[in-house]
């Protein structure tokens, strides 16, 4: 999966598959998760958010699940 | 040297290195200042001077206070509460060197001081010469560095001790930065087995990793680690493939077969260094372990039309499936061939099993299974090194140890996460022997171990040294200990359950790093294997401060607490402990997980099943790089 660097105190870099509804995140620290099921418009907002870290927690961990890569 | 500064008190008793003293009334105010510097009296592990004439004793304070009243002078002690036990260490001239051992003994009267961190300093203090490498400070004096002796370090063994959590991953990272600085030592060797992957992160900049189902994409760089099966001898074979036996002739069929097999690769594709008359069932030539299975899977399990021409063993009856095709099976892929039941009725072509009193069909079975399993591959389809039906294979051995011993980084992780736990103990045992076999033959040679010496650091020994276990690891481990020294195989054993490490390994590492132990069995393990009278020392285990070890042996000149320099944030092992509640605010961490976060609103228990089922952690879901 193709995924783009985002300025991030957190983040590294952000993918996401449109098909399966994947959205791939690799944190600086090294860690690669995806999630399953996370709706395009979700992908999109934490791209655009101000604190990409901050919208993560919000809107994503906690409501779609995941498997560490 | 009438120092009165230092002056602590005078020697009353000796008895073998144990010597008693009174403090005098001076020195009891508890704290003295030498050179502007502040010293507490009596601290227990700290360091005495004894002078004799030209020469000064040393000697370390393990008890101080009433009990260390010499007994018979308990009722006639009015102030029975200034003494001090002091267990000698050794010995060394006014300035010059300090020295291990005793050549004199000091006398009642003697004059007892303090040793001051000048004084330390020129015991402990090395010139900077490149086989000594720092790994910290000396606890209570941070001026003096602890310097520890590689050369003693390697080849004499080594132990790091410690409970969970008193810092033992972090000091064997710190080691081994030390140990791989490309500039101080270009080509130092050094092999872990890492057991849980803690140190592919803290380790990256010098290190190969090696590791099964690795992970290509990972920041990381992760290669396959792959571990031929025709490299191992018999015993290890055996256990990893066929399981027990059920007697001895079976095992003896099974062994003249493998021979067969590696006989005839052998004379098909001659390897330098091998010859027909010299080839043993141990030895290390590629053969087809399919194609024996499916040859012994047949004489045990066919059947044949007994009605035929010729020998049985050309008239198999297999079943057909649905298009009237022969069900053969694959042995290359592990499925075995399906048989006609036998038929005995009169009237029909009669089937019967093959003659044969082979009866090692569980013994098959599990074989086949684990051909099929995918979980196995890394030694029963290990990729460049897996022998086609002949028994030829697209690389030998030596680019398998090229790639472990004698690549461009001085470290190799060998990362076992992934082996199935019911052959971790044996895969150990039969990677440390090819490492073992490969670096005694090749004594002579440069890249051998003589002349390239191999450190092997086993983290979490007690879970394969143990003692309980008769085990191939055991084993070849005993051997390394006992023997590697000759032929440049050093070992450094990890673990916080020192006392269920065979005791035979223990006892054979010179240098020990004892990190906090609070279990009363691993501390007097610990104290029983220790060679020095130094009790006062151990006592310490239970108090030392997380990152702090006592290190003593023969790799440091004396036994010294030393704060061990932890490696830099990111340099530091990943101790992949679940996390509970992030410590890390939520905001900024990558953790999605723990009890702190609710639970996802949609929880798929059916991908958790498929990960047991599939014995694989990653689920079909995951999309994968391509």
């Amino acid at each position: 999966m193709e995924r783009e660097p985002v300025d991030s105190s957190n983040i590294a870099t952000i993918g996401y598959d449109v098909d399966s509804e994947t959205l791939e995140i690799e944190f600086i620290r090294g860690g690669v998760y995806q999630y399953f099921d996370v709706p395009a418009q979700i992908y999109e907002d934490l791209l655009s958010a101000d604190s990409a870290g901050q919208y993560l927690n919000a809107h994503v961990k906690g409501v779609y699940r995941y498997s560490k890569i | 040297m009438s120092n009165t500064e230092t002056y602590l008190g005078d020697v009353q008793d000796v008895n073998g290195t144990t010597v008693s003293i009174s403090l005098s009334k001076e020195s009891l105010t508890g704290f003295v200042y030498i050179d502007g510097q502040g010293y507490r009296v009596g601290q227990i592990g700290s360091f005495i001077r004894i002078p004799i004439g030209f020469n000064d004793l040393f000697g370390i304070i393990s008890q101080v206070g009433a009990s260390a009243v010499p007994e018979k002078q308990v009722e006639s002690q009015r102030h029975g509460n200034k003494w001090m036990t002091i267990q000698l260490i050794g010995e060394g001239p006014r300035n010059g060197i300090f020295q291990r051992g005793l050549s004199q003994y000091p006398t009642i009267g003697d004059e007892v001081h303090l040793v001051s961190e000048k004084e330390l300093k020129n015991i402990y203090g090395q010139p900077d010469k490149p086989y000594f490498v720092k790994l910290g400070h000396i606890s209570n004096a941070d001026s003096i560095p602890a310097l520890v002796d590689v050369n003693k370090l390697v080849t004499r063994h080594s132990a790091v001790v410690g409970t969970t959590g008193s810092g033992k991953s972090t000091t064997v990272a710190s080691i081994m930065n030390k140990l791989s600085d490309p500039k101080r030592y270009p080509s130092s060797r050094i092999i872990m087995i890492d057991l849980h992957g803690e140190y592919g992160q803290a380790l990256q900049e010098n290190s190969n990793i090696y590791k099964i189902n690795s992970d290509i994409s990972s920041k990381l760089k992760e290669k396959e680690l792959l571990i031929p099966f025709w490299a191992l001898n018999f015993d290890e074979l055996c256990e990893i493939s066929f399981g027990e036996f059920n007697n001895e002739k079976d095992k003896n069929v099974v062994m003249e077969r493998v021979q067969n097999y590696k006989l005839k690769s052998l004379k098909k594709n001659p390897r330098k260094g091998a010859s027909a008359d010299a080839l043993s069932v141990d030895s290390p030539i590629p053969f087809s372990i399919h194609q024996l299975w499916y040859e012994l899977f047949i004489e045990v399990f066919g059947t044949y039309y007994k009605g035929k021409d010729g020998r049985p063993i050309d008239n198999l009856a297999y079943e057909t499936d649905s298009n009237g095709k022969e069900l053969k099976g694959n042995p290359m892929e592990g499925i075995p061939p399906i048989f006609k039941n036998i038929v005995t009725e009169k009237g029909e072509d009669k089937i019967f099993y093959l003659p044969g009193s082979l009866s090692i069909g569980k013994q098959l079975l599990l074989l086949g299974t684990k051909l099929r399993i995918p979980r196995y591959n890394f030694i029963f389809k290990p990729n460049q090194w897996m022998p086609d039906t002949e028994g030829d294979v697209a690389q030998d051995l030596d680019c398998l140890l090229k790639d472990w011993v004698g690549s461009n980084k001085p470290i190799t992780i060998l990362d076992l996460s992934g082996v199935p736990a019911d052959i971790l103990q044996t895969t150990i045992g039969a990677l440390l022997r090819l490492l073992y076999e490969a670096l005694f033959w090749a004594r002579q040679l440069s890249q051998g171990g003589r002349h390239r010496p191999l450190l092997v650091v086993m983290e979490e020994a007690h879970i394969y040294l143990n003692d309980n276990l008769k085990g191939m690891a055991s084993k070849i481990v005993q051997r390394i200990v006992k023997e590697g020294r000759k032929y440049g195989i050093g070992a450094m054993i990890v673990s916080q359950r020192p006392s269920e490490i065979n005791p035979t390994i223990l006892s054979q590492c010179g240098t020990f790093f004892a990190l906090r132990l609070t279990n009363a069995s691993d501390r007097s393990h610990i104290t029983s294997t220790i060679s020095d009278n130094l009790d006062g020392l151990t006592s310490m285990l239970p108090i030392l401060r997380t990152g702090e070890a006592i290190i003593l042996g023969e790799a440091v000149k004396l036994p010294m607490r030393t704060t061990i320099e932890a490696p830099p944030k990111n340099k530091r092992p990943d101790s992949q402990d679940p996390i509970i509640y992030d410590e890390v605010p939520l905001d900024d961490s990558e953790n999605p997980g723990g009890w702190g976060i609710k639970m996802e609103v949609k929880p798929n228990y059916e991908e958790l099943i498929e990960t047991w089922r599939a014995q694989n952690p990653k689920i079909s879901r995951i999309m994968e790089d391509k």
